[in-house]
């Protein structure tokens, strides 16, 4: 070790984000095309996304209302007037040689979403949020396959057009951990607001900034007291090509620690872009030189600027997640652990408050979030990849409810065989003959097992109260595991005295 | 046809009926039209053939006219002279062996020379009111916002406009009367100001009395004497029918052909970035990455004129002189608009020569871009304010045409026409 060397603990790791979501609409940002997706290439483009000469842009106005959904789900503040403006650039990927995006007047500024890390809640701050049109997508062929080493590259436009949020938030996180709980979050309120698709590939593009600083520079967690001389002194990486949350956690963590190794070992960290290689694990450097880019930003004249000041107020938003929690604890008494599982996903959150109006509310929470969430998630799926089948589901609930076969039973065999082999509950009930025996049935087994176990009698009334376990699992076998065990140990014990 | 007034003739086929039935229509070759190529006046788009009629096209097609041929133009529209066209120079049928004017150069000299009973341009500082002028006829450059710019190759489209030409006022209105009107792929359109059963080929009455004019001192200083001379019996001729005139001032102009040049400029360095060889137009040869093959194609697609613009735009849009520049030339403009608004509000309409000279001799200005750039003064301070004019021919001066420009109101293009019609 050198004479240079500095503790880890003298150093902080300060990350701020900048988020692309593709928001859902039918059409895309400034044409009529669609923006569903196709493996056709350049199916889906017009003169005004393939910017052939003379076509113009036309706002569609669903962007709009998307972007001051997000507003209001973030708090932010939504301007009287919004508009647009030119960042020039040349790239194959962009018909026009310039993207119109938003500049000084963003439809969203100085919002907030709070999160919880490891059980405490912080607010990050997100300092603006503006609509953009996607580019197209570039496809490297031949040679090295890479951008340098290509033989020829193909164009799709089918993306260009798309409309993008682009969020960006203060350097208020502290942890790559913090960084993934944050973008579940986003992604979540995103989701209940109906404005994002998950599912769709390329929705969610996460540029991050990462910089290691002295400690002293930060007092506690809020960005203002950051010492930003510090921070501009630091060098930063920018990590690009981050699709999901925990792909951040990933590709922060392996940054952290090439930086902090590198500061230990007294070595310059290199302000520079790195990429993000998911399937290595690892960020690589993209080599160009870094040079601070001009994109000569100026007004885009063809579409005036648009007023929104009246659409916070008009425009509505569904419960938030947050907020449904919240809800969830008090109106169904659930521990915050459930309310946080149950308001994982609008969907789920929709299928709980369903079976738990029907049903006990515990019994609904036991069974959405812990047996079908968990066996989900062994089989690596999602509830919406049974988002038809949700009707079986309250039904095996129902069953339990009405005491028609036995939580275990319907768990393990029934629930895991609906997911297994898509059969129905009841026809799995019939086929394995799991309905609860009858009293009757039951009773006479326990008084055929009362006959044939002298011995385990004598144990029980001589004081040895683990012989009633015997007589159980003897009774359990005749019922053929239909049986209620406590039920079983009752009668039991009733006979016995 | 001697001229080189069509850089492509073709016959297009309007709607067997309608109010332009029986009307050929010369189309700038900046307006897209659906099939036949559209090159700009450029090299870069030589072969570029549209998939879409531009909606003026549409509106032509569907008002029954014959489009008969592109007309030719400065490259990209950026010129005064018609001569920085890669398809060659126009002879000025009106004055042979002078420029017809430009940038819509062909479009003029396509009704001054008979060759069609108007004719479409667009003016981005005077690219129809200055050919206009020069041909000796009749050219409207509408409000920002009247015609629809859908199909138009964009030169600087915060300024410009589509805008028609004829041998008389009438003409030019009736063409008006079918091209102006929201649309809804330009967003900056709205509906004309038109009552019900108005048009604005009825405005041409020639009735002029009572008219107040203003004419702003600035525009008639440092014109050509002939010019000056020709303008001022122009007005006497006005006045005869009723109209009156005083002097107004516009003292902010001083500053419009500076701001005008940054704005464009700056402007065309975005619009034009597109060309670049990858979807379609002129595509070099060129081995290496992308950027020395979009380099390349720039470098032997573009002219001279364009370049240069391109270059100088980029300069004023860059960091360290955006402000210096772009933004002082925005700060310009809107102190135009104010003193338009202010001599508008003591005047019907204003009134001076289109161009401060006369034609130039064919070769003449090509070496000397700054004088080019100079003989715009009338013309550009209107597009800076995105207001209405016209050139009327207002007479000639040693056998040369002149023309007279009249300003008005925004969307004010009736009472322009009712004005300038007492004179063509
Ligand atoms: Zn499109």
């Amino acid at each position: 070790m050198t004479a240079q060397t500095v503790q880890q603990g003298d150093l902080v790791t300060v990350i701020g984000l900048e988020v692309h979501v593709q928001l859902e609409t039918d059409t895309k940002i400034f044409c009529g095309c669609a923006t569903e997706q196709t493996d056709e290439p350049n199916e889906n483009v017009c003169p005004v996304c393939l910017g052939l000469p003379g076509a113009l842009p036309v706002l569609n106005e669903a962007a709009v209302e998307a972007a001051v959904k997000i507003g209001k789900a973030i708090d932010a503040d939504i301007p009287e007037e919004t508009r647009f403006h030119r960042k020039n650039y040349y790239y194959p990927d962009l018909p026009k040689n310039f993207q119109i995006t938003q500049y000084d007047e963003p439809i969203c500024a100085d919002g907030e979403l709070e999160v919880a890390v490891e059980g405490e809640r912080r607010t990050v701050a997100i300092e603006r949020a503006h609509l953009e049109e996607d580019p197209g997508s570039l496809q490297h062929v031949g040679g090295g396959g890479g951008i340098d080493s290509a033989e020829y590259t193909l164009v799709d436009y089918n993306r260009a057009g798309t409309p993008l949020m682009e969020i960006v938030t203060a350097p208020d996180f502290r942890s790559p951990a913090e960084v993934r709980a944050f973008l579940a979050e986003l992604e979540e309120v995103l989701e209940y607001l109906g404005v994002f698709d998950a599912e769709r590939d390329g929705s969610l593009r996460i540029d991050a900034n990462l910089s290691i600083i002295p400690e002293e520079e930060i007092d506690g967690d809020d960005t203002d007291e950051i010492g930003m001389d510090a921070l501009e002194a630091a060098n930063r990486t920018e990590v690009k090509n981050i699709s999901s949350h925990k792909g951040a956690e990933k590709a922060l963590a392996y940054e952290e620690t090439r930086q902090k190794n590198a500061i230990q070992r007294g070595r310059a960290v290199e302000q520079e872009t790195r990429h993000w290689d998911e399937s290595r694990g690892i960020t690589v450097s993209m080599r160009s030189k870094e040079e601070e880019k001009d994109y000569r930003y100026f007004e885009e004249a063809d579409l005036p600027p648009l007023r929104v000041s009246g659409w916070k107020d008009e425009i509505s938003i569904p419960e938030l997640p947050s907020a449904r929690r919240e809800r969830f604890q008090a109106e169904y008494g659930l521990s915050e652990e459930a309310a946080s599982k149950l308001t994982s996903t609008k969907q789920v959150a929709d299928f709980y408050e369903d079976v738990a109006g029907e049903f006990d509310p515990d019994l609904a929470a036991t069974w959405v979030a812990d047996n079908l969430l968990g066996e989900l998630n062994y089989r690596d799926m999602e509830i919406t990849d049974i988002a038809g089948r949700l009707e079986e589901v309250s039904r095996l609930v129902e069953l339990v409810a009405e005491d028609e076969i036995t939580a275990k039973n319907a768990r393990e065999t029934v629930l895991r065989s609906m997911l297994d082999d898509g059969a129905a509950p009841d026809e799995i009930v019939e086929q394995e003959g799991l309905g609860k025996t009858g009293e009757d049935e039951v009773q006479q087994a326990v008084v055929e097992a009362i006959d044939e176990n002298p011995d385990a009698v004598d144990d029980y009334e001589s004081g040895d109260d683990g012989a009633i376990n015997f007589l159980v699992g003897q009774v359990m076998q005749k019922t053929g595991g239909s049986a209620d065990p406590g039920d079983v140990n009752q009668l039991l014990r009733a006979e016995l005295e | 046809m001697s001229e080189n007034i069509y850089i492509t003739e073709e016959r297009i086929e309007g709607a067997d009926d309608g109010p332009l039935s029986g009307t050929t229509v010369a189309v700038k070759d900046n307006i897209s039209t659906e099939g036949v190529r559209t090159t700009c006046g450029s090299e870069m788009l030589a072969e570029y053939v549209p998939p879409y009629d531009a909606t003026v096209v549409s509106r032509l097609k569907e008002a029954g006219a014959t489009i008969v041929g592109k007309a030719n133009m400065d490259e990209f529209g950026m010129g005064t002279t018609n001569e920085t066209s890669h398809f060659g120079s126009v002879d000025n049928p009106a004055a042979p062996g002078r420029v017809p004017g430009g940038s819509s150069g062909g479009s003029a000299a396509a009704v001054a020379a008979g060759e069609a009973d108007v004719a479409l341009g667009s003016d981005t500082g005077g690219s129809v009111r200055c050919p206009a002028a020069f041909c000796g006829v009749v050219g409207i450059k509408p409000t920002y916002g009247l015609v629809s710019r859908y199909g138009l190759v964009a030169y600087a489209n915060s300024l410009e406009q589509i805008g028609p030409f004829g041998e008389t006022v009438e003409d030019a209105a009736q063409l008006l009367d079918v091209i102006a009107g929201d649309d809804d792929r330009d967003a900056t359109t709205r509906e004309t100001p038109l009552e019900e059963g108005e048009t604005y080929a009825d405005a041409a009455t020639g009735d002029v009395d009572g008219l107040q004019i203003g004419v702003p001192t600035e525009l008639l200083e440092g014109a050509d004497e002939g010019v000056v001379e020709t303008f001022w019996d122009a007005i006497a001729e006005l006045e005869d029918r009723g109209a009156e005139y005083h002097e107004v001032s516009l003292p902010s102009v001083e500053h419009a052909v500076e701001a005008y040049y940054v704005i464009a400029m700056s402007e065309a360095s975005s619009n034009l970035a597109r060309f670049d060889g990858v979807r379609y137009g002129h595509s070099a040869d060129a081995e290496g990455n992308w950027n020395e093959t979009f380099a390349r194609t720039r470098e032997e697609g573009f002219g001279d004129e364009v370049k240069r613009r391109i270059l100088l735009g980029t300069y004023a849009l860059s960091a360290g002189y955006h402000d210096k520049y772009y933004k002082k030339a925005q700060d310009a403009r809107a102190w135009v608009k104010q003193d338009f608004d202010e001599a508008l509000s003591e005047a019907d309409v204003l009134a001076s020569p289109t161009m401060p000279v006369p034609p130039f001799e064919l070769g003449e200005s090509l070496d000397d871009p700054l004088q080019m750039y100079l003989a715009d003064a009338n013309t550009v301070p209107v597009n800076l304010a995105d207001l209405p004019a016209i050139s009327v021919p207002a007479g000639e001066t040693d056998g040369l045409p002149v023309g007279l420009q009249l300003v008005g109101p925004a969307f004010g293009e009736r009472r322009l026409i009712r004005a300038a019609s007492a004179l063509a």
